[in-house]
């Protein structure tokens, strides 16, 4: 008798439990047919956790760097850890992160993101904390991301935060309860339209050009980070004319990657080297690069990372190579798709 | 007891899911907070939509109370519907249009000679973010310019101002006036809203 209850006690509790588990897995944002940048973080844990190199950033990690170059060209097995408006400290744990499944070579970090110097939006923030996989990391990412109007909690049941969805749920939030879509190629999100650089706006003055000090002090922990698991660290600014990047900035820059012993590549100044072409290689007006641009300066970059770090040729690698062919497939399927709807526009 | 657990977990469903509907979703536009204005504009609009349209811009104006820049005649408050500003301002010098990442929806930036112009979108409308003086040929509404002395600023807007960012802030009905100071000199002068400071 006494057996049965308990039994009984336990089938109830699995049935609420299950009850607000599926009810959670139905109201979380499923980002699939419009805001698809929020599945980029997730996407990666479902890679082999070999690669060379590892991009940590913001959008202009992910929409200017193509890693299928990188692997045709030069061989490098590559992937981009990167979501819309990445803070700094978002970037370091998720470092801290990808550390625990492979050790890359080389990180590549993008600078924009030290311009934030607290938190900024909670919208932004759930983009790049709710695909990582839960850890220390993801603890501390969170706590150092919140808003003042966010709780830790909602994001460990993110049905508290997602509850009044159930008015607005639509047909792909049932259709991806439990499946899922690719939305990038290695973390690369591909545009193919043009939209040329035009009338791009100058910076407003600013009463203090310092970088905050609690970038800085993420920066340094990344450094260190990267020192101390001997990876090799290179700063980039991407060639996005807006937001402003400012000379001082630069000036910052510059010095801190000097003073650490970094590599540092402001791409903003290599527009000739790499061929890039604000007419025809920007999709939004010089904000991101199209995949005509993305292509011309990942290859600049892998003849860099190439000679500089001596990075291995991997093509020979048959396994690995395998695995690019058919990444390699899906990229060309997705450009000759975007291609086509140009066309019919 | 089954009955239990059932009418619990429809409980836990109900609550959950029937409260809280008015509470900002993630997906979708990029969440700014919508200014009292901006709430009572958007009830008349549902309410009769195109002479509430018409109402609710001349409204607008009539309205504001934070600090307002006047340049020939037209008023610029900030979070003023952008639409009717820009028409009575004309052809800009030149125009910016910067997508916001990921989400739906573009700033805007508009340059006339003299200043900056810059909106943002929120429920198919763009609502004035900012105003930005680019140089010395003109003033705030209170006689300041670029280049005039601190002593000037204090003269216009009182000693009730806070420091930003190293900016001198005077906040008045939810917007900022931002003045950069170089060497006791007004170097920079800005209004914003802070509709979109989150």
């Amino acid at each position: 008798m006494k057996r049965k209850r308990i039994i009984r006690a336990v089938c109830s509790v699995l049935v609420v439990v299950s009850t607000l588990f599926m009810l959670q897995k139905l109201l979380l944002p499923k980002y699939v047919s419009d805001v698809v940048e929020g599945r980029l973080i997730a996407e990666y844990y479902a890679e082999e956790k070999d690669h060379d190199v590892i991009f940590i950033g913001d959008c202009e990690v992910y929409e200017n760097f193509s890693p299928k170059i990188l692997w045709e060209d030069y061989g490098i097995n590559s992937y981009i850890r990167g979501s819309a408006q990445q803070l700094i400290w978002q970037s370091y744990y998720l470092l801290e992160d990808t550390l625990r499944y492979e050790k890359p070579k080389v990180v590549v970090f993008n600078v924009l993101a030290l311009k934030y110097n607290e938190p900024q939006s909670e919208a932004y923030n759930r983009m790049s904390l709710e695909g990582m996989r839960w850890s220390m990391a993801k603890v501390k990412a969170i706590q150092a991301s919140m808003t003042d109007e966010e709780h830790f909690l909602d994001y460990v049941f993110p049905i508290l935060r997602y509850h009044s969805r159930w008015s607005s749920l639509k047909a792909e939030d049932v259709e991806y309860l439990f499946a899922d879509r690719k939305v990038s190629h290695n973390g690369y999100y591909m545009r193919v339209d043009v939209k040329p650089a035009k009338d791009v706006p100058e910076g407003k003055m600013l009463a203090d050009y310092r970088f905050g000090e609690n970038a800085y002090r993420y920066l340094d922990k990344m450094t260190k980070l990267c020192r101390d698991n001997g990876i090799e660290l290179v700063l980039v600014k991407a060639p996005s004319l807006y937001p402003y990047w400012y000379d001082e900035w630069e000036q910052q820059i510059e010095d801190y990657a000097r003073q650490n012993g970094l590599l540092y590549i402001n791409f903003l100044e290599l527009a000739e080297e790499t061929g890039l072409d604000y007419n025809s290689d920007t999709y939004d007006g010089g904000l991101h690069l199209n995949l005509s641009g993305a292509e011309k300066i990942t290859a600049y970059l892998g003849q860099v990372l190439r000679d500089e770090y001596h990075l291995a040729d991997r093509r020979p690698e048959e396994r690995l190579s395998r695995i690019w062919a058919d990444k390699a497939a899906a990229y060309e399927q997705d450009r000759k798709r975007q291609e086509e709807e140009m066309e019919k526009q | 007891m089954k009955r239990k657990v059932w009418i619990s977990s429809i409980m836990i469903t109900a609550a959950l899911c029937g409260c809280g509907s008015g509470v900002k979703t993630i997906e979708g536009d990029v969440a700014v907070k919508e200014t009292s204005a901006q709430a009572q504009e958007k009830e008349q609009t549902e309410a009769a939509p195109e002479e509430a349209e018409d109402a609710a811009a001349a409204e607008d104006t009539a309205q504001y109370s934070g600090y307002a820049f006047t340049y020939d005649g037209t008023v610029i408050g900030m979070d003023m519907d952008a639409a009717p500003v820009v028409e009575q301002l004309g052809e800009p010098d030149s125009y910016f249009e910067a997508p916001s990442c990921a989400f739906e929806g573009i700033d805007k930036v508009y340059t006339y000679g003299s200043f900056e112009l810059d909106t943002y979108p929120t429920d198919d409308k763009d609502y004035v973010s900012s105003v930005v003086f680019k140089d010395d040929t003109i003033t705030t509404t209170e006689g300041v310019g670029i280049g005039d002395p601190e002593d000037k600023v204090v003269e216009a807007y009182g000693s009730g101002w806070t420091e930003e960012d190293g900016m001198r802030v005077y906040e008045k009905d939810g917007m900022k006036l931002c003045f950069i100071l170089e060497n006791d000199t007004v170097a920079s002068i800005e209004y914003r809203s802070t509709a979109v400071e989150q």
